[in-house]
């Protein structure tokens, strides 16, 4: 029984610990983490499919501003991380591909607008 | 258990265990006390109250699939799992093979990281720290593996939806599963032999005759640790588990003991299970109508009352349809219910208080399942 503890002191001695130091290292996220959402608004359709099967009703389908109006005529997606939940279903659902669930996971912001992304600034 | 005197002294005292307590929280439990003895116990739930049932009268079947997942913090792809099948049967989906065994897969690799949470918040509520902070450590690997599959580490979000699952497993998936279970077993070892004097504690302690364990309605390894062979993936298969091979753990104490070696020797099964299922797992579609996450419930009409042996016990779904797009009547059936009020209360009572956090962390609770 000591002799067993002996080892694995030793075992201990020599492995990596379990835990990272953070900002330094990094835990690897895989590919299709559910994080920020990306968003294409030149593949974007306008059907509103996102908005309809949104759970939370974190998605509203908006008009672009007044001197964009022109290239974008139709309605578009607009997203309220603080609403979300990140399921994914709109990734799932949209036929152009246009939403994506991105590796981003740090999205604490210092003001609370900044939780909604407008489909103009949204990036890609 | 000794014979309380009913007629009160003045040395009694109420107090409150609970509803902010390392573990759990969010459920308390109110004991009259006489000096260190407890006279009586009463169950306080109600802190986590959700409704969900009622939330999933006004969603559509894959929003439900995200919200059933939160039914119970540990063990969410098994709610997804049972979840799923009640739409199906409604539904009358065919469930792709391969779909199937991912299922089950899943399923296990739940139950394995909610025994490691068991074990934690056991040595949490107890005072071995060790044992807690190396079994969180551990369920971590897991839920490394789970982030590679479901794109979510604790929550997949309905990633076991309705006819299937959402996507397929991602590339080398099998063997960071196979690659896992030298690991698991190591911490299953490690829960079996580490302080033979933390786990004398529980010997003898919050003893449940078999007859007390079916009279309340315990499920799961709290009944089986009382010496009643049940389980609903031999009684009422489901998936593909007939046609799996592995046993039942039984122990006939019924003390606190039992029941959770009832849980470490239930992690080697799940073990076998995931190991056959991954060595069988067949090539092929993974969800039945479409890729596209929608399900025509309108088409969907009846009732069912379907059930799974989740981690904690029995877990069911009761739901009806009647041709509209949402489901008109859910009740969930969640295994904590009967384990934390009428058994936690019974076997409070007469105890030394010193005994209460060991005898209610043997239980296996969730306040998140009882309260819904």
């Amino acid at each position: 029984m000591k002799l067993g503890i002996i080892k694995e002191v030793f075992k201990n001695v020599f492995t990596k610990p379990m835990t990272l130091l953070f900002p330094f290292e990094r835990l690897e996220i895989p590919e299709r983490n559910r994080g920020e959402h990306s968003f294409d608004i030149d593949t974007c359709i306008s059907c509103g499919a996102c908005a309809r099967i949104c759970p939370n009703l974190a998605l509203e389908m908006i008009e672009a501003p007044p001197e964009m109006k022109e290239k974008y005529p139709k309605t578009y997606p607009q997203i309220d991380i603080g609403k979300c939940c990140f399921c994914g279903l709109c990734e799932d659902t949209c036929p152009k591909g246009s939403i994506k669930l991105t590796t981003n996971v740090f999205l604490a912001t210092f003001d609370k607008d900044d939780t909604v992304r407008s489909p103009m600034s949204w990036n890609k | 258990m000794t014979k309380i005197n009913e007629q009160k002294v003045n040395s009694d005292f109420a107090m409150n265990f609970g509803p902010a307590h390392p573990g759990s929280g969010n459920f308390a439990i109110k004991v009259e006390m006489r000096g260190e003895r407890v006279l009586k116990a009463t169950a306080d739930p109600g802190y986590l109250h959700r409704g969900f049932e009622k939330l999933m009268e006004y969603r559509e079947p894959m929003q439900n699939s995200v919200l059933s997942d939160r039914v119970c913090v540990l063990e969410p792809l098994q709610w997804n799992l049972v979840h799923a099948e009640a739409v199906d049967y409604l539904m009358g989906y065919e469930i792709p093979e391969r779909a199937k065994y991912i299922r089950v897969i899943l399923a296990e690799l739940s139950r394995i990281q909610s025994h490691f949470i068991w074990y934690a918040v056991l040595s949490l509520g107890t005072g071995f720290m060790t044992g807690f902070n190396i079994s969180i450590g551990y369920r971590d690997y897991i839920l490394d593996v789970l982030n590679l599959i479901t794109g979510g580490r604790v929550y997949p979000a309905g990633y076991i939806c309705p006819g299937g699952i959402r996507k397929d497993f991602p590339e080398k998936a099998e063997n960071k599963i196979l690659e896992l279970l030298p690991k698991i077993d190591y911490m299953r070892k490690f829960m079996l032999k580490e302080n033979p004097a933390w786990l004398s504690r529980f010997k003898e302690i919050g003893v449940l005759t078999k007859e007390e364990a079916i009279k309340f309605g315990a499920t799961g390894p709290v009944l089986r640790g009382s010496g009643v062979a049940a389980d609903v993936r031999r009684d009422d298969p489901y998936e593909i588990y007939d046609e799996l091979e592995f046993d039942i753990p039984v122990m006939d104490e019924g003390d606190a003991l039992a029941r959770f070696n009832v849980g470490v020797q239930e992690i080697e099964e799940s073990m076998k299970i995931i190991t056959q299922a991954i060595e069988r797992l067949p090539k092929g579609e993974v969800r039945t109508p479409t890729l596209k996450p929608i399900v025509k419930f309108q088409n969907a009409k009846g009732e069912i009352y379907i059930r799974n042996e989740l981690s904690r016990g029995e877990g069911a779904f009761y739901m009806v349809a009647t041709g509209q797009k949402t489901p008109y009547r859910v009740k969930i059936r969640g295994p904590s219910f009967t384990h934390m009020i009428p058994i936690v209360e019974h076997l409070l009572t007469g105890v030394d208080y010193a005994d209460v956090p060991a005898i209610y962390w043997s239980l296996y609770q969730c306040p998140a399942d009882v309260d819904r």
